[in-house]
């Protein structure tokens, strides 16, 4: 398994635990925690099980290179970079935006959804030529010579 | 990977896309109030990143991947597959876009489809669901 896909795995399995650990929070009413529903839905659908698509696609769907290099696997590279910054800023910043006047909070949280939406977009670019049926394979193959 | 898989994966990828680019406006919404009206998309992001994305993600895989029947080599019944990724599809669009004029009917209907779909999928797949590694 590429160092690509285990470090997909690995943080998404890091963020699944500090999402059920957010869980936990929610449900104690004593530990107000503004915005805790938002960040629990996003730590677990973004941070856990779209990572862990994430991951085991770019390890195991046809079309990956063998070889290892930031070259070869800069799309994933750039999804898992921008992925994961952009889900700590937003869990940083999140919090405040309510409960702070302090401008920064808005622009970070601002730049987490702009960061997210670009860590998206560079797993599409990576996966989207590799999911391919028998005959499209075939076709591409030809056509390479 | 077959065909079925690659177009429901591709469609699980754009479904991605959009309920995401949803997701940026509406956060984005939150920081800076760009408009209220905004918030009224929240069921289109939730119903394409959950059913449009994941949901349909994992049936595509499971489709290719699982094992193939011994005898036929082949992955069951072509028009159910189809009819399971057309179901869900269409599915997936009512529900969305059921809140807004649509009426609750349609969202019934789209629930419908969906469920369809799934029984489509565990029909197609309960039989290979299996070792063929007897040693």
């Amino acid at each position: 398994m590429p160092l690509i896909a285990r470090l997909f795995l690995k943080t998404g399995m890091t963020w699944f635990l500090i999402a059920l650990l957010l869980g936990v929070v929610q449900q104690i009413d004593t530990l107000l925690f503004p915005s805790i529903s938002a960040l629990f839905w996003h730590t677990l659908m973004l941070g856990w099980i779209t990572q862990i698509i994430m991951g085991v696609s770019t390890w195991m769907f046809p079309g990956r290179m063998k070889v290892e290099s930031f070259q070869n696997q800069r799309w994933s590279w750039l999804a898992y970079g921008f992925l994961n910054v952009g889900l700590i800023i937003r869990i940083i910043s999140e919090p405040f935006i309510s409960s702070s006047d302090w401008m920064v909070w808005k622009y970070l949280l601002a730049i987490s959804a702009v960061i997210q939406f670009l860590g998206v977009v560079s797993y599409v670019i990576e996966i989207w030529s590799r999911v391919l049926s028998k005959k499209q394979r075939m076709k591409k193959k030809r056509a390479e010579g | 990977m077959p065909f079925i898989s690659s177009l429901m994966i591709r469609l699980s990828l754009v479904y991605l896309m959009i309920g995401v680019s949803i997701g940026a406006l509406m956060l984005i919404n939150k920081a800076f109030l760009i408009s209220p009206l905004i918030w009224f998309i929240f069921p289109i992001h939730i119903e394409f990143l959950i059913f449009g994305w994941i949901i349909q993600f994992t049936l595509g895989v499971a489709y290719w991947i699982l094992p193939r029947f011994l005898k036929t080599k082949g992955r069951g019944n072509k028009n159910l597959a189809r009819l399971m990724a057309l179901f869900l599809n269409v599915g997936i669009l009512l529900v969305a876009f059921s809140g807004y004029g649509l009426g609750s009917k349609f969202a019934l209907a789209g629930r419908i489809l969906e469920t369809l779909a799934v029984g489509f999928f565990i029909y197609l797949h309960w039989n290979r669901v299996v070792t063929y590694n007897r040693g």
